[in-house]
């Protein structure tokens, strides 16, 4: 692994002792176990309906945990952290369509007290950072489902979050897109050493992005498997993927997922 | 090039729009007038003398003063509604447990015919602006509220996770999301409002009222002077169409980023 995230990013460490979670009588979640280093990549699969959503509700602060605790650099996560920055699966939702780009961006900023003219300035600057610095003025509604996404991004990224959290973030968009934003992300985390943890059901997706797969059993989920994915810093969308040990975490993931 | 034969173009669907819409009324006002025109029925006088004595309350009779008075306790009226309306809706809205034991009330609240509570306030609130004003916020308040209260719940639960994943403070939720959240169903609950209202501004003027245009409608019937009887009730319901005019404009300007937003989803 790429030791040398740990002494630069500037993110927390994140701690997962003994988490369980369950809605009345039904278990979704069974003491899990994990950790993401300061400026790790990490992507948690699972098979669909293994409360996936429901673990990242309860990483990114916004859900209790029936049992056990997530730790944010030591502290017990008991509500939603700006160390934490959260883009969300629908990214259709998760915008406020009566705000223009930037407004959105800037919006959490706001909540902090940050004056008009530094955040909207700041909101600019992660605009640009995923590539979108013509889109200031216009409605997400106006955008493509992709440069949506990239606007969700860079809301968690001008929060000033070290901890991007992402829940199915390019399930619904189309390939090409969805490559894009992979590699925009995988850019973001050595550009700003952020620690990413992705949430997702698609076992390529995952080995691509990820220093580390969480792999994740059905209901109630507890993690069957670790895979450290040992393909280098640099990924490239053909060469990692044409890689012959991308195949072969792959059809290890694939293997407990199938099962 | 390309451009300004399509602006012509557009330019000749509004027209052919605006022909469609206005042929019906302008010809039914014209068949009316020519139509009544040698009436000599006590109950039908004919719609020119009609609007002549609309003319002569308006500019040199009590008309302008009265519509001012009926107008600003509906003004009054309305913006308490909204006011209270809006404010405890989002707050319902928000709260489910608040909301579940406050519908019942609400509903039963609702569901009293608001002219039925006309005597009862003017006994308690005696005559002037106050039970008028009283009467028309009351009856406002239930579309609004409950409206309110349904475009907060309808709300997509992502914008609300939203909110809470960045810290977003109270204040500024509710007024930055949950509000404009649910500004489509504010703005139809205020719509409906401002239909009942007019009714309500109307009815509150028949009792213990000495001015106002529903006063002047019951007084002249009582002196069964029938012109000036349906220049009055004229008057209110061109003055309802102009408001639910204006009022579709402010929607179409707050409401701008809904409707675009909804367009651009379809097509």
């Amino acid at each position: 692994m790429d030791g040398s995230n740990v002494t630069t990013s500037l993110a927390q460490p994140m701690q997962v002792n003994g988490l369980s979670k369950s809605y009345g009588p039904v278990k979704v979640i069974e003491k899990l176990d994990m950790h993401v280093d300061p400026g790790d990549f990490v992507c948690i699969v699972g098979p669909s309906g293994a409360g996936k959503t429901t673990l990242l509700r309860c990483l990114s602060g916004l859900m209790p945990a029936t049992s056990g605790e997530v730790r944010v650099g030591g502290k017990v996560l008991t509500e939603p952290l700006a160390e934490i920055g959260v883009v969300f699966q629908d990214y259709r939702g998760s915008l406020m369509p009566w705000m223009r780009t930037l407004d959105n961006v800037a919006f959490p900023l706001q909540g902090r007290g940050v004056p008009k003219a530094e955040r909207e300035e700041r909101a600019r600057k992660c605009l640009a950072d995923v590539g979108l610095e013509n889109a200031a003025h216009q409605y997400p509604w106006e955008l493509s489902g992709g440069m949506q996404q990239r606007v969700a991004i860079a809301r968690a990224l001008a929060y000033d979050a070290h901890i991007l959290l992402m829940d199915e973030p390019f399930g619904s968009l189309d390939a090409q897109t969805k490559m894009g934003l992979e590699d925009l992300v995988l850019d973001l985390r050595r550009r700003l050493k952020i620690s990413v943890i992705v949430v997702t059901h698609d076992i390529d997706e995952a080995v691509y992005l990820a220093d580390r797969v969480v792999v994740l059993s059905g209901k109630p989920s507890t993690i069957v498997d670790t895979v450290d994915v040992d393909l280098g810093p640099e990924r490239d969308q053909i060469r990692t993927k044409s890689d012959p040990k991308f195949f072969e975490y792959r059809n290890r993931v694939m293997d407990h997922i199938m099962r | 090039m390309a451009k300004s034969p399509h602006k012509a173009a557009l330019r000749a669907h509004a027209f052919r729009g605006f022909l469609m819409a206005w042929w019906l009324p302008v010809l039914a006002v014209v068949a009316w007038y020519v139509l009544s025109d040698s009436s000599t029925s006590f109950y039908f006088p004919p719609l020119s003398k009609i609007l002549a004595v609309l003319w002569r309350d308006l500019t040199d009779g009590p008309l302008l003063g009265y519509m001012f008075v009926s107008l600003s306790n509906m003004a009054v009226g309305l913006a308490l509604a909204i006011l209270i309306g809006v404010g405890t809706g989002l707050y319902i809205g928000d709260h489910a447990k608040v909301r579940q034991a406050a519908m019942p009330m609400l509903n039963f609240l609702r569901s009293v015919p608001p002219a039925a509570i006309v005597p009862i306030v003017i006994i308690a609130l005696g005559i002037g602006a106050a039970p008028k004003i009283f009467i028309i916020a009351f009856t406002c308040l239930w579309p609004i509220l409950l409206n309110t209260i349904d475009g907060v719940r309808g709300m997509p639960e992502e914008l609300s996770d939203t909110a809470r994943a960045f810290r977003i403070p109270r204040g500024l939720t509710y007024r930055r999301v949950l509000l404009m959240a649910s500004l489509p169903q504010i703005m139809a609950g205020i719509r409906v409002a401002i239909a009942v209202a007019l009714v309500l501004m109307v009815i509150s003027e028949f009792f213990g009222a000495s001015a106002g245009l529903g006063f002047y409608i019951n007084e002249n019937k009582q002196r069964f002077a029938m012109v000036e009887t349906w220049a009055g009730t004229i008057l209110i319901g061109v003055l309802g169409y102009v408001l639910s005019a204006v009022f579709l404009q402010i929607e179409r300007v707050t409401l701008r980023w809904y409707f675009r937003e909804a367009g651009a989803q379809t097509g």
